[in-house]
């Protein structure tokens, strides 16, 4: 039993976070720059698939790196700490699912050649002959394909599956947002595949989640330090001293059962459902509550469009929202077994 | 990362269960008093006897010297055997025992350590006073040199078991000349010796619980040999013994905390029904009290990997201890939700929700206040100035 990173996976974890901070800072989100205009990360697939990233935990056979789930939440953490584009979770779980179901795709998708969008259902999902439902498209405006986040798990589907497509704006500033239906849309992927992946969309929604939640404990944290009132900076008060204690112990609760649930999933163990639902269910909250934290303690300009606090909180609730809120999280973790 | 535990450590873990099934008291453990002292000390030398004691002790202080997989494994056996929280021996096995192990002479060793292990004495601890709880480096029990003795006067507060214990990590101001931290010694007090007396704190969890004591030092004298580490070092010693309780001495209550909920998830689908508790209020709180608790399992294993690779507990261990401690208090309180009206009852014996409820109100006080331990990480963990 060991529960802490090899040599080789902090070097993955350097090497993802020194091209991140190089090619994704925060700062590409300012409004001036991107505002609601959608996906800044675009760009970034090619050069990701380039250094093995969007393939990380497929096996060699199938074109990947031959990783697994370990690796994939490390760097996803990572992702969440940039807030990479959302659709990075459709190409992983789209280059999972075209594997498994033999498409050709699935090397076109980790390459960052093909666009693969996400889809959230917006109440029940029928599955019973195809898909059918209302959907939020996430990202999906240049798709070509889509991932569903379906109850059961995710399916892959084409982009042209979805109907009466309607433009929105999105909460979340910085993501594509858009309603559409599925009416017996037939998936590429099958049920069985779908309730394989269930366990890892999870998984990768509560790593990136905690990375959102690690962000805005040192942004706070930076200008705690910072910030001076009453002559001191305002870090040396305790009552903004001890949030910032609760934001710190958020972010190593969520890190701790992510790193513990990405063994139990990579290992394909029968619990890997129930941890990595557990994983969601404090990673989401330590994401929402430190990015609300975060903005407490920025004052007024954590209120503003250009400090960037708001954004880490609006990305914590598309998480939260992402393969089920924390309502139906919570419904689902009370109803299932104990682990042995 | 893994959670792979090698076939020898799954082998040990076989052992432990039959042993634990085959040992644990079948009899209620007694909330205080002799019939607790007697319980907790027969059911130590016990373990010891089975070889169970000290399973990451060194061997040459009867240990068996496993390093700290298997005694996180011990202890997840231990927790799902259902055996007994055996309170009254946590400052001798996890206080004093690795204090002295790291600053202890030989002789202060080879007496003391094997006695802890075999369960013949009890340990208290002698750290807070009435004017000195939070800022313990304030401390004014006074220890005077008189030729090869300490001569102490002064008191203690809040002295758990201080009348079942037969021995006390004292901490005494030896030196009033110096910066507070700089004159403190930590010393090994007999409670039988003339000049100690005790006065009885009653506690909030029943009538007529005698948990804390009072203790007062009149001319009480203390060998100079019973001063573990350097005279007027103790801060330094002091910081040990509670980095030792905020590292790997929670390890046992953490795994345990995870049987508890699941005890307090099959009681509520006994009472509400299994699928109306996933839309209920109480179901949303337990399903995270239960992703919180398999957080803290993930915690405990992260602080034991770092552990067992030889490094200090580092920023994480406070931040479990602040986290865990609360934690309890939620479990603890979602259990009189679950019990509904008969909550208002305090059952005779076999008390498994009640007397534990009212008792977490000091998770967040003992051992530092909750607000210590945020000052703590907010300036040591995240270097925010004081």
């Amino acid at each position: 039993m060991h529960l802490l990173p090899t040599d080789e996976q902090v070097q993955i974890v350097d090497t993802v976070t020194s091209f991140l901070s190089d090619m994704a800072p925060v700062e590409r989100l300012r409004p001036d720059k991107y505002g609601q205009i959608g996906n800044p990360d675009s760009n970034l697939w090619p050069q990701l698939g380039e250094l093995g990233f969007l393939g990380l935990g497929l096996a060699e056979d199938d074109g990947g790196v031959g990783l697994g789930a370990v690796e994939e939440a490390l760097v996803y953490r990572q992702y969440g700490r940039n807030l990479i584009s959302p659709e990075i979770f459709g190409i992983t779980l789209g280059a999972h699912m075209a594997a498994d179901a033999h498409l050709n795709t699935a090397s076109e998708i980790m390459s960052g050649k093909i666009r693969v969008g996400l889809a959230n259902p917006r109440g029940v999902v029928s599955s019973d002959n195809g898909l059918s439902g209302s959907f939020h498209l996430i990202e999906a405006n240049r798709a070509d394909l889509v991932v569903v986040l379906a109850p059961e798990g995710p399916y892959l589907l084409p982009a042209s599956a979805f109907e009466d497509i309607e433009d929105g704006c999105g909460m979340d500033s910085h993501t594509l947002l858009r309603r559409a239906q599925l009416r017996n849309a037939q998936p590429m992927s099958s049920r069985a595949i779908s309730n394989t992946h269930k366990p890892r969309a999870l998984l990768l929604l509560a790593a990136y989640a905690s990375g959102l939640s690690k962000a805005s404990l040192d942004m706070a944290v930076d200008y705690a330090k910072m910030r001076e009132q009453f002559g001191k900076p305002i870090g040396a008060f305790q009552a903004v001293k001890h949030k910032c204690a609760d934001m710190a112990i958020a972010a190593e609760v969520a890190a701790c059962q992510v790193d513990f649930a990405s063994v139990v999933v990579a290992e394909n163990r029968p619990d890997a459902y129930y941890h990595a639902t557990a994983a969601k269910l404090v990673a989401v909250e330590a994401a929402l509550k430190n990015g609300a934290t975060n903005i407490q303690v920025h004052g007024a300009i954590g209120f503003t469009a250009e400090a960037d606090a708001h954004v880490y909180l609006k990305r914590a609730h598309t998480i939260d929202i992402l393969g089920g809120d924390l309502r139906t999280t919570r419904a689902s973790m009370i109803g299932q077994a104990a682990p042995s | 990362m893994n959670l792979d535990f090698s076939p020898e450590d799954e082998v040990f873990r076989a052992e432990a269960r039959d042993w634990l099934h085959d040992n644990v008291p079948r009899e209620a453990r007694p909330p205080s008093d002799q019939g607790m002292r007697a319980f907790d000390l027969a059911w130590q030398k016990l373990q010891f006897e089975g070889g169970w004691a000290g399973v990451s002790w060194p061997q040459e202080y009867g240990g068996r010297g496993l390093g700290l997989t298997r005694q996180l494994i011990w202890y997840e056996e231990y927790a799902k055997a259902g055996a007994p929280n055996a309170e009254l021996l946590f400052v001798g096995c996890n206080h004093a025992a690795p204090t002295l192990m790291t600053w202890g002479t030989d002789a202060q060793k080879q007496y003391h350590l094997p006695r802890i292990l075999k369960g013949e004495v009890a340990w208290c601890q002698g750290f807070s006073e009435p004017n000195n709880g939070s800022d313990l480096g304030g401390l004014r029990c006074r220890a005077v040199v008189e030729g090869d003795h300490l001569v102490v006067n002064g008191s203690k507060i809040w002295t758990s078991s201080a009348h079942l214990a037969d021995w006390q990590e004292l901490l005494v101001r030896t030196d009033t000349d110096v910066p507070k931290h700089k004159g403190i010694s930590w010393v090994i007090c007999d409670m039988n010796t003339p000049g100690i007396e005790l006065r009885p704190i009653l506690i909030m969890t029943a009538p007529g619980h005698h948990h804390f004591n009072q203790v007062f030092y009149n001319d009480v004298r203390i060998p100079l040999s019973n001063v573990v580490g350097p005279l007027n070092e103790g801060w330094k010693v002091a910081m040990s013994t509670l980095g030792f309780e905020r590292g790997t001495a929670s390890m046992s209550e953490q795994i345990r905390y995870n049987v508890v909920v699941e005890k307090l998830v099959d009681l509520a689908r006994e009472r509400f029904g299994a699928a109306a508790l996933e839309h209920d209020e109480i179901g949303a709180r337990l399903a995270q009290l239960r992703a919180e608790s398999s957080a803290v399992r993930a915690m405990t294993y992260s602080i034991a990997s770092r552990a067992a690779g030889g490094q200090p507990p580092g920023s994480e261990a406070s931040l479990m201890r602040a986290f865990f401690s609360q934690l309890q208090q939620r479990i603890r309180r979602i259990a009189l939700d679950v019990i509904g009206a008969d909550s208002l009852e305090l059952p005779d014996t076999d008390d498994p929700w009640i007397r534990p409820y009212l008792r977490s109100y000091s998770n967040t006080i003992a051992a530092g206040t909750s607000e210590i331990q945020r000052n703590i990480i907010g300036e040591r963990v995240l270097g925010l100035p004081r």
